[in-house]
């Protein structure tokens, strides 16, 4: 028995190579058997590393994610939009302290990671490094960027790591609603007035690429993936969850009278994978690197935003408190 | 750094009408500065057990349970919360958990209620009865 | 009290996604949904009851000097001292208003009352909480509670302007009247400032004005804000 946590520093026990290789054997076992990691048990370092890389993105893609959208949330038209708007964001934050609670379990501490997104050290969805610059964006953001976040967190509920799995599905279920309210939005713009269903297209014209950015570059099966895929970290490969997003979403859009920006999409019904035009790979790399139109601004906001809490989360700090590793 | 590289303008009201650049690049978040974490335990309907749910960072316990009642008892139907210092927890650990692996193992059939066939014994004597 | 929560409400969801710890903005969020949907509620009293317009006409369609809000809410936010000692002096003063109203001869605002009850209990929970901490947490934190106490005071009795049907309400027995009212805020927020080891402003004038029509220069680019969607198309577009 042991209790209280364990101490922030104590992440990895130091064993021999003999007993990793058991111990790995075992790991890898119950992982086949559909069984779930928990906190304290014994991972690889690999495994444990990948995974604070991965929830932790997934953490600072929802704060950030917030700011698009926030964007609109003093001028959201009539209370039911300025609800559903105000109730989407406090989500997204909502969902940030869940993931980041899940990544803690691992030994990263919430406050490191807030560190490295601020230095840009560690990075998050490259999609909220675009503008949202109408009301239209808002709605193709919470229809179509959500849509693609729930295809992502769906196959990962089922991965191998209990506290992530736990919190993807709190967040999967109140991201129905997010695409609900989205889908609601942009089908509301699109049957609209012409000045409605302009606007809507002008949005989903300029957002066309950072959505097919979403699922991240095409992949290459290296050894690395594969790994991580025997693992259960990653549940789907890129290519597989874009195609299935194509699958479900382009007639959704079509169907209302949208048009796509790309005249090479279309589905080849022999290999059941969409086809479309380079959607710029090179600038994918860009705005990753930080080269984004709204890079800047965004970590610019979470500084500010930081900086003006910092003398409430000060003034409350006990000195003597323990801390430790949240439980589960 | 004190010049903020934007590349295009700000589009947020709510940001236009604060000074960005006052922060730029001098933010760190020191340690512990989120507080320490709390377990939260969390009752759907009177009668049912409390159920753990997950952490917040607070404080204290008072703060601790209004965040709690945000984070868990905001979406979900919730009638009561607790919460306890994630420190105090004390449990098992997983290497152990063969200490549990006889539990419900068919040799302790003598303490479930199919462990015993009373219908056939019953059925037996009833049998024997008539017979007779 | 529609506007005074509509208005109100706008200001607390401003923090969305920018409050101090996750777990705050959260918080404060949620405090803000409250409110927005209250003055839905009360607008589609006006609506049901008294036949005006609709709550998206009467809440996105008004010109400055038709909203009857108290200057305090309308006041941008500033930093979270300022935001929280507001939220402390108004809230209270809201609960206590749907307390007196809670037996009201006009029914639906009784009804609403009872119904919003335990929302309005946890906002006043949370503002006290927060109050009483930072009152007492560090230097810094003293000064900012007590500097934002002292600015906002005047304001907040501004929120006990009497409106020319005061007696009429009294009278027919709809409302105990803002006289009531602000002894009762009096009483009840008294005790917890001293606790937070704050003190009440020694001189005091309200600030009056809001619930004739007249505003701060804050009030005008908020409503142009909050409007300027809604406005781009002619009233009644669905959105």
């Amino acid at each position: 028995m042991y209790g209280g946590g364990y101490i922030q520093e104590e992440k990895q026990e130091a064993t021999s190579q003999i007993d990793d290789a058991q111990k790995l054997a075992e790991f890898e076992a119950r992982i086949d058997r559909g069984e779930k990691i928990e906190p304290h048990d014994w991972m690889p370092a690999d495994y444990r590393k990948q995974l604070i890389r991965m929830i932790e993105q997934h953490a600072h893609s929802e704060v950030i994610g917030a700011l698009p959208e926030g964007t609109w949330i003093t001028r959201a038209p009539g209370f039911r939009r300025k609800l559903a708007l105000i109730a989407k964001v406090q989500d997204e934050i909502g969902h940030a302290h869940l993931l980041y609670s899940a990544a803690e379990t691992l030994g990263k501490s919430r406050e490191q990671m807030i560190n490295d997104l601020l230095t840009g050290k560690s990075k998050y969805s490259n999609v909220f490094n675009y503008p949202a610059k109408t009301w239209a964006d808002v709605t193709v953001i919470g229809f179509l960027i959500d849509a693609g976040a729930i295809v992502n967190q769906v196959a990962n509920s089922k991965g191998s790591y209990g506290p992530y799995c736990r919190a993807l599905e709190r967040i999967c279920y109140e991201e129905s609603f997010h695409l609900k309210q989205g889908h609601d939005a942009f089908i509301t713009l699109a049957t609209g007035t012409k000045a409605q269903h302009d606007m809507l297209q002008d949005a989903l014209n300029r957002w066309w690429k950072p959505i097919m950015h979403f699922h991240g570059p095409p992949d290459k099966i290296s050894e690395h993936t594969a790994k991580l895929m025997r693992w259960k970290v990653k549940m789907a490969t890129n290519d597989d969850m874009r195609n299935q997003f194509l699958d479900m979403y382009v007639p959704k859009i079509l169907e209302i009278g949208i048009t796509i920006p790309d005249p090479n999409l279309k589905k080849n019904e022999a290999t059941g994978q969409w086809e479309f035009s380079d959607p710029d790979w090179d600038e994918f790399k860009r705005v990753i690197n930080g080269d984004g139109p709204c890079n800047a601004e965004r970590l610019a906001v979470r500084q500010y935003v930081e900086e003006h809490g910092k003398w409430v989360r000060t003034a409350m700090m006990n000195p003597n408190q323990k801390v430790v590793i949240p439980f589960a | 750094m004190s010049k903020i590289p934007l590349n295009t303008p700000v589009l947020d009201p709510r940001i236009k009408r604060v000074d960005l650049e006052s922060t730029y690049g001098t933010t760190a978040i020191g340690e512990n500065e989120h507080w320490i974490s709390w377990e939260v335990f969390h009752q759907k309907k009177r009668g049912d057990q409390h159920v753990h749910v997950g952490i917040v960072h607070a404080p204290d316990a008072q703060l601790a349970l209004l965040f709690a009642k945000e984070q868990f008892g905001r979406r979900l139907a919730c009638v009561n919360l607790w919460v306890t210092k994630s420190s105090d927890i004390f449990s098992f650990s997983y290497d152990d958990e063969d200490i549990f692996d006889n539990a419900t193992a068919p040799e302790k059939q003598y303490r479930e209620a199919a462990g015993f066939k009373v219908m056939e014994k019953i059925n037996r004597y009833k049998k024997s009865k008539q017979k007779a | 009290m529609a506007d005074d929560e509509l208005i109100y409400g706008h200001r607390m969801s401003e923090w969305t996604g920018m409050g101090p710890i996750m777990e705050e903005d959260i918080a404060y969020s949620s405090m803000a949904q409250d409110k927005i949907g209250h003055a839905l509620a009360n607008y589609s009293i006006l609506e049901k009851e008294f036949q005006t317009a609709n709550p998206d006409k009467l809440a996105f369609f008004r010109k400055e000097n038709e909203m009857m809000n108290c200057q305090l809410v309308e006041l941008s936010n500033h930093e979270y001292d300022f935001s929280l000692v507001r939220h402390f002096l108004f809230d209270h003063a809201d609960f206590i208003r749907y307390e007196m109203l809670s037996t009201s001869s006009f029914a639906p605002l009784a009804q609403l009352s009872k119904k919003i009850k335990g929302e309005l209990k946890y906002h006043v929970l949370h503002a006290d909480t927060w109050l009483t901490r930072l009152g007492n947490a560090t230097d810094e934190s003293h000064v900012r509670m007590q500097s934002a106490l002292n600015e906002l005071w005047n304001y907040a009795l501004g929120i006990f302007e009497p409106s020319d049907f005061e007696a009429q309400l009294i009278a027919e027995k709809i409302f105990d009247g803002e006289k009531v009212l602000q002894q009762k805020w009096i009483e009840k927020i008294s005790p917890i400032i001293e606790k937070a080891n704050l003190k009440i402003p020694t001189s005091s004038s309200p600030v009056y004005g809001g619930r004739k029509g007249y505003h701060t220069d804050q009030l005008q680019p908020l409503l142009t804000e909050m409007a300027e969607v809604i406005s781009s198309e002619a009233e009644g577009t669905e959105w």
